[in-house]
């Protein structure tokens, strides 16, 4: 496509040339007077703060040509404002434009594209060239394009709770420089980031304000994790696992594919989890953890430890590996650690031992970060015996530099050598560990000045809060997962004004605040070294990362003498009788807390409890029963003399006397979506215990609290041989198509019909398209990323914690999570995740029983919803076997789903429907409807919606090609040009979708495939959806291996088998 | 067969026991039945009346409350999409079959005793039809818009699904109503000249001459309403049986466990009549009490066949769930299996809904069994209490066979447990006071016994009748 040229508008010879900003251009006088005329109406919304329709659309005008030129372009760097009531030439109306870019997070920058419609970025995209990304993305890359659109955000500067202006606080921060002298006094803290811009103005500063102080603090950090590399390999070196290099790992408490991984760590997972046939390699997983994760769920073998007990564990591995290769450095740094407090299954230890040292070099132990760094220490021991370094981990030299820590700087402020503040990001007065008593120290000190995303805890405790820029609206730069350097670049002005973190260390830094990406592209000439810039920052942007950047595996040598010392002297704190564990454990949604405010997030259910909109204490069944508590039973949990009463939910697989607390819930300063959901767990962590502790105390309270779970039912019901079929690798090789007949599809005739629809017959005769997906079991980890894809995609609104708990979220694709067993009362169960959509029926029980003709089926062999027809009779939600259509039961995009905020006080979210009652407010907020996609419809209440297979993409792939084909006639869209969104974000690749006419497409491959089912075939209903049963590649030596999977196998006979744990959930 | 010949006597005539006790004269009939309508309005219709309106103002008001707000106001879920409603649905449309059948089937099979009962039966039938019509209409998502459910021709060029049984619905209930409010109007029209005949003020003597429709009581016009009158009892037979066999398809022809199954058309009618019968009790018994001079109209034979029809079609209700759950277990299917035995039983289950699964199993199979004893079936409160148990039971037996299907089927990941709302109960009692309200206005204004139909049945009617000589009374 040759490039378009922009047609400028003809620029006045005097006045201002452009303006940056609707404030420069809404401050004129002239301006105004020519609004008040011409749009009286119009004037007064400009008043305002609030983005309206009106000047949303100047903003948008604004944004796209600051952005400048589409993805397959390059980008200009002149800044012009089109109105857009004057079109905007190379804007195709109701076509996208895709820009790449990277959302900043604590384990680096995610790849991504956002798609833009009309200058306003809708949808969140993995970066396809990326090899990190591939087109993936996770939960929070795809929900940060809500963050942006989020009404309660910054949206003022704020001095001392009285909104300011940007002008005085820069004239404030003037100030501040002019006195700072040589930094004495001056501290910073700020989040984790690995932008090399930001460690440039970092350098700058520090060269400025050589004595000013520099903090580091994530509440969810990986500090332990260093302090272990720094005394295992030496300083200035991070040990990265290569996990798609180990035929056999084990997990010692890292849930590597949930909260401790990313796209990158799932995709190297999963690479070895493709089985195409029975001569397939899988790797194998062996996971010692307290909770269930999204790992321990996959795991071929797992083993339930409490947090506390895992160095003891390590420990009883290590002996075992010791013994059998008398590592010299591995028995030095065993030896060196205290006695086991606690007894292992020694056989599951002993023969998980044998398998690691069978697969010398091709094997990989991985230890939670959030275990103390001496039990890291040993298991680098471990690796290092095992021959792994260097081979499935690698060293990778470190980029920032040291920062101190948060409790180094609370001493500072203690002795009074912190004069000014600057905290940018985070929330420490909310996160901070509890014994530095961070809110009062923050205020103990003379200037805080604050960029914040929110007005929040600490927020609350600073002289100044600035509004901090989303990622879609700032100049960036970072290093992804493999250290390769990304780009990040605006979609849109910022909404409310607002400060990047870069431009404000660049004002410190001495620098002009950067109105473009001045500061990125000196970083980018230091670091790409171009020999032409235009051309390699254009193609930097385009691409959105530096080709060949990816950082190369720095030698990792294991220091057996020092871990040793690190070891020395170091005991592992043992499980008290009566005492309990409190494990504070990332959330897989709200993370830390920063998402607590994205409505989306809150409303996708936990991958493992299912709990929406609230956190719980996790605990075992046996625990509960000791404890007195049932399911929403509100427990006091007491840790020194701090005391949290927590609702309880009881989970299946928990190690005993260990109880998991998701951290991020229970925010005080907060906006409406994350006002009242969920427990604090903070105030039970201090510096010396921040991820776990031991000696806890728990009682019932005998109150109750009601959460609400999207799954209340957890069990199987002994139907896992119709629903969720597995094998072992085994019990494949000997039959491959083992998938096919079990459960009902063991017994039934062939289903014959009297009736043969012709059209279903010949579908080709039609349409040349047959949509079709797979979704392979064995990849699928449960993430829910998928879920989040499909919300921003189709529009699905959210419905608020009380609708939940009613059983009404609207989401299109859930993922449904079993536990299975044998024993109805095992303690340790195993676990399935089944994403679920339409099935896309080709024989649909829902199209039979509409009666107004809304759902049909449509040529190419989508179920399709007609929302105009719906009159909302929900029979066809109750005759749908697969319970995948969704009702408006309101009008969840008209009310307001927080209207329960108006009533902070009011705890007890069950009392009524008033939220949802005639007086309650209509209408979303402007913002709000920004994040729409314009391609798909916005429901109204009463009508019928479900999985539609995107099929705006579908209609836009087919207009696209018949564009392009012209008069030839050959209207087939070319083989997987195009995906869905839940397809399209799988880190795990585990949904396959395309056209099954097509024998070229990948989907069709995968149908082939001897795993494939279809779920309730005996119903005939001939879903267009096909399952590919999960292989399981236990270790037959293992202890119990021989039960694996037996829960999902048919009953044998009429003996109960195959049933639930724990009943109704 | 020689022997039979022999054998054969003509056997001695039984004396029938008379339809109308203490051999009333026409005069009398007309006199007792006109005076419930022409005498000032008792003290017990006003207390009666106006909780029950009251009652129905509430339940109108739930119904603008959930049309205004959404279905959400109801507690139905995304598993559990029917659950109060269509219950009350197909419990008020089972009720609405006793009227017509007593009517119509009855009337064809010269079952003289219904005379006296099936003017009030099918006004019965009538507001139960009412009540129930209610329900499909307000529970869909738009109402607005629920004229898509109409054969119309219109800008969309989209027509009604015809392969779903919601339309047939639709097109079932319409045509019964409408034929059951002809049948009823027609066999009023006699009546309804008796009534104008014999009015003393104007405005009654004007309305009811209007709805007369000119009836003079000659002979032409006597061969035209006979005829119009077996033309339609032949045109509401059919209806009786199809209308609840439609209304079980709804549920028949899905594919969800415990709906999905071919007994439910008979298994419905029976339930049907058989609920049907015990609201007509329901209604008849109290207002023998209040008007005594009916006594001799309703009778205890009226009770007593009454009664046994109950205990018959109970019967057949009660081998249809044990049939159910046979067909459960020997189909092999576990999810058939689960919806009877789990689901409905609470074998091995939490069993969400399991006591109302005994509720109706006593209530329906085990209560009726009483009137195998005759002494039961006369007794008044016996029947009456057996009647009160078989509503409840035949309410439960469609919210056991709603809710449990919906809450437990195929997939457990999406069960969901159901509970009513505030709304649902009250648009449910509602209903009863419309039920009531519209009964009571009946009994008021209209003559709730047909007398000229009672009048053909006394032995004075008979042209080989003869007075006895000593005088009965």
């Amino acid at each position: 496509m040759s490039k378009r040229i922009l047609q400028h508008p003809t620029e006045p010879a005097t006045g201002r040339k452009y303006w940056r900003s609707l404030g420069q251009l809404g401050d004129t006088p002239e301006f105004r007077g020519w609004l008040t005329r011409e749009f009286p109406q119009g004037a007064a919304e400009m008043q305002g703060g609030e983005v309206s329709r009106r000047n949303f659309l100047q903003l948008m005008g604004a944004s796209m040509a600051l952005a400048g030129l589409s993805f397959a372009g390059c980008r200009r760097p002149e800044k012009h404002l089109v109105p857009f009531t004057r079109g905007v030439e190379w804007s195709i109306p109701g076509k996208p434009i895709f820009y790449t870019t990277a959302r900043p997070s604590r384990r680096g920058y995610a790849p991504l594209v956002a798609v833009t419609h009309d200058g306003r970025p809708t949808k969140i995209e993995g970066n396809p060239q990326h090899p990190v990304s591939k087109g993936a993305t996770d939960m929070h890359s795809q929900s940060s394009v809500l963050d942006l659109y989020d009404t309660d955000r910054a949206r003022f500067f704020v001095k001392k709770g009285e909104k300011s202006d940007a002008a005085a606080f820069e004239k404030a921060l003037d100030g501040l420089i002019g006195a700072a002298g040589d930094g004495a006094g001056l501290a910073f803290l700020l989040e984790k980031n690995n932008s090399p811009t930001r460690e440039r103005l970092h350098g700058e500063i520090a060269k400025k304000f050589p004595k000013a102080s520099w903090t580091v603090y994530e509440p969810l950090g990986t500090e332990l994790a260093d302090e272990a590399a720094a005394a295992a390999f030496g300083g200035g070196v991070a040990a990265v696992p290569v996990i798609d290099k180990a035929d056999v790992i084990m997990s010692l408490d890292c849930d590597f594919l949930g909260v401790e991984g990313d796209v990158n760590t799932i995709r190297e997972f999963s690479a070895r989890r493709k089985v195409t046939g029975p001569g397939s390699k899988m790797n194998r997983l062996y996971v010692a953890e307290n909770r269930y994760t999204v790992t321990g769920g996959i795991a071929d073998h797992r083993v339930r430890v409490p947090a506390s007990q895992i160095g003891a564990f390590a420990l009883a591995l290590a002996a075992e590996i010791a013994t059998a290769t008398k590592d010299a450095a591995l028995v030095q740094t065993a030896t060196a650690f205290g006695t086991p407090a606690m007894q292992f299954n020694a056989e599951w230890v002993k023969v998980s031992a044998e398998d690691l040292l069978k697969n010398k070099g091709a094997s990989l132990v991985l230890v939670g970060s959030r275990q103390p760094a001496a039990v890291q220490v040993l298991v680098a021991a471990i690796n290092a015996a095992l021959g792994n370094i260097g081979k499935t981990i690698v060293g990778r030299k470190l980029t920032e530099k040291p920062a101190q820590s948060i409790a180094e700087l609370s001493k500072d402020i203690d002795d009074k050598k912190v004069k000014t503040l600057v905290i940018v990001g985070g929330n420490p007065v909310y996160n901070a560990p509890e014994d530095l008593k961070w809110a009062d120290r923050q205020k103990s000190v003379e200037m805080v000045v604050r960029l914040g995303y929110y007005e929040d805890e600490t927020a609350a405790h600073a002289h100044w809060n600035a509004p901090l820029t989303h990622y879609l609206e700032s100049w960036g730069d970072g290093l992804a997962a493999d250290g390769s350097y990304v780009s990040v670049q605006p979609m849109i002005l910022p909404l409310f004004g607002g400060w990047s973190e870069l431009d404000l260390l660049a004002k410190f830094a001495g620098l002009l605040k950067p109105t473009g990406p001045e500061l990125i592209q000196e970083t980018f000439k230091a670091l790409a070294k171009p020999t032409e810039f235009v051309g390699a920052w254009a193609k930097f942007l385009h691409d959105g990362f530096l080709a060949d950047s990816a950082a190369k595996p720095e030698a990792l040598k294991f220091d057996g003498a020092a871990a040793a010392k690190a070891v020395t002297g170091k005991s592992l704190a043992a499980l008290a009788e009566g005492a309990y564990e409190v494990v504070f454990t990332g959330c897989a949604k709200v993370d830390d807390g920063r998402f607590t405010n994205n409505g989306w997030l809150q409303e996708i259910p936990d991958p493992i409890t299912k709990i929406a909109w609230d956190n719980a204490a996790l605990i075992s069944p046996a625990t509960a029963k000791k404890l007195g508590v049932e399911d929403n039973g509100l427990i006091a949990i007491t840790v020194g003399n701090n005391t949290l009463t927590v609702a309880a939910i009881l989970a299946p697989g928990h190690a005993e006397n260990s109880i998991s607390i998701a951290l991020g819930y229970g925010r005080t300063v907060v906006g409406q979506v994350g006002a009242h959901t969920g427990f604090n767990a903070y105030p039970l962590r201090t510096t010396t215990s921040p991820y776990f502790v031991t000696g806890a105390t728990a009682k019932a309270t005998g109150k109750s609290y009601k959460l609400a779970l999207t799954q209340e039912h957890w069990a199987l019901e002994g139907r896992g041989s119709d629903l969720t079929r597995e094998a072992t690798l085994e019990e494949y090789k000997a039959k491959p198509d083992f998938a096919k007949k079990m459960g009902m599809d063991a017994h039934i005739p062939p289903n014959v019909s009297l009736y043969t629809n012709p059209p279903l017959n010949k579908p080709e005769s039609l349409d040349p398209h047959a949509w079709g997906m797979v979704v392979d079991l064995n990849t699928c980890i449960g993430c829910s990323a998928c879920m989040v894809a499909c919300q921003s995609e189709n529009n699905i609104p959210i419905v608020g914690k009380e609708q939940v708990a009613e059983g009404r979220e609207m989401h299109w694709i859930r993922t449904d999570r079993y536990f299975a067993s044998t024993d109805k009362n095992d303690a340790d169960p195993e676990m399935v995740s089944q994403p679920m959509m339409c099935q896309h029926c080709e024989n649909a029980p829902c199209e039979t029983v509409c009666p107004v003709n809304a759902t049909v089926h449509s040529e190419d062999g989508l179920n399709v919803m007609a929302y105009n027809r719906c009159i909302g009779t929900r029979y066809c939600a109750n005759n749908c076997p697969f319970k995948v259509r969704r009702f408006n039961f309101f009008d969840y995009n008209e009310r307001n789903v927080h209207g329960r905020a108006k009533n902070p006080d009011d705890r007890k979210l069950f009392t009524g429907l008033y939220e949802w009652n005639l007086t309650s407010e209509r209408g979303a907020e402007d913002v709000t409807k920004m994040s729409k996609n314009p391609n798909v419809t916005v429901r109204m209440r009463g009508v019928m919606e479900k999985c539609t297979f995107c099929v705006q993409r579908i209609q836009e792939a087919k207009i696209a090609t018949k564009v392009a084909v012209r008069d030839s006639g050959d209207v087939r869209i070319p083989t997987d040009a195009f995906t869905t969104a839940c397809a399209q974000a799988c880190p795990a690749d585990a949904i396959t979708f395309g056209d099954i006419n097509n024998p070229e497409s990948a989907v069709s491959k995968l149908k082939a495939s001897e795993r494939g089912y279809r779920l309730l075939e005996y119903l005939n209903v001939g879903s267009r959806v096909t399952y590919l049963a999960r292989i399981r590649n236990p270790n037959t030596e293992m202890p119990g291996a021989k039960d694996i999977g037996k829960a999902v196998r048919p009953k044998q006979g009429h003996k109960k088998a195959g049933h639930e744990t724990g009943g109704k959930h | 067969m020689a022997e039979s010949a022999v054998t054969l006597t003509t056997p001695k005539e039984l004396e029938r026991v008379p339809l109308v006790t203490n051999d009333r004269k026409h005069t009398w009939i007309t006199d007792k039945v006109s005076s419930i309508v022409e005498e000032r309005t008792p003290l017990w219709w006003w207390v009666a009346f106006l909780p029950c309106s009251l009652i129905a103002m509430i339940g109108l008001f739930c119904i603008g409350y959930q049309i205004s707000n959404g279905v959400g106001v109801w507690g139905e879920n995304k598993t559990v999409g029917w659950a109060w409603d269509i219950t009350n649905f197909v419990f008020w449309i089972g009720i609405g079959h006793a009227g017509t059948l007593i009517s119509a089937i009855l009337f064809l099979t010269r079952q003289k005793w219904r005379t006296s009962i099936n003017r009030a039966a099918e006004a019965m039938t009538l507001f139960a039809v009412v009540c129930a019509g209610i329900f499909p209409g307000i529970h869909v998502g738009r109402v607005w818009m629920a004229w898509f459910l109409a054969p119309i021709p219109n800008a969309n060029g989209i027509w009604p699904n015809f392969r779903s049984p919601l339309l047939w619905d639709v097109f079932a209930v319409s045509t019964y109503f409408t034929v059951s409010v002809l049948f009823w109007y027609t066999g009023l029209v006699p009546d309804l000249a008796t009534l104008r005949d014999r009015a003393k003020s104007r405005v009654a003597k004007y309305l009811y001459g209007i709805f007369a429709l000119g009836w003079r009581g000659s002979n032409r016009q006597w061969r035209h309403y006979e005829m119009a009158y077996l033309l339609l009892a032949g045109l509401s037979t059919p209806l009786v049986l199809s209308v609840h066999s439609v209304v079980s398809f709804d549920f028949a022809t899905s594919i969800v466990p415990g709906w999905h199954t071919t007994i439910f058309p008979p298994y419905f009618v029976a339930g049907a009549i058989f609920g049907g019968f015990a609201m007509v009790l329901t209604i008849l018994l109290p207002a023998r009490l209040l008007y005594p001079q009916l006594d001799d109209l309703v009778t205890r034979q009226h009770v007593d066949k009454m009664s046994k029809i109950i205990l018959l079609t109970g019967t057949i209700v009660g081998y249809a769930y044990l049939t159910e759950l046979f067909m459960a277990y020997y189909s092999g299917n576990p999810f058939e299996k689960f919806t009877f035995f789990s689901a409905r039983m609470g074998i091995d289950n939490p069993g969400w809904y399991a006591w109302a699964y005994y509720v109706m199993m006593f209530c329906n199979v085990i209560s009726p069994q009483l009137f195998w004893i005759k002494s039961m079936r006369t007794n008044y409160i016996a029947v009456m209490t057996v009647c009160m148990f078989v509503n409840v039971g035949m309410w439960f037996e469609r919210f056991v066979i709603i809710v449990t299907s919906l809450a437990q089927d195929f997939l457990p990941s999406s069960w969901r447990h159901y509970s009513p709302s505030w709304v649902e109960i009250w648009t449910f009692v509602g209903t009863f006071g419309i039920f009531l309200s519209l009964f009571l206005l009946f009994m008021r204004f209209l003559p709730m016994i047909c007398m000229f139909e009672v009048k053909l049945v006394t032995p004075e009617a008979d042209p080989h009748h003869e007075p006895k000589k000593e005088g009965q009374h």
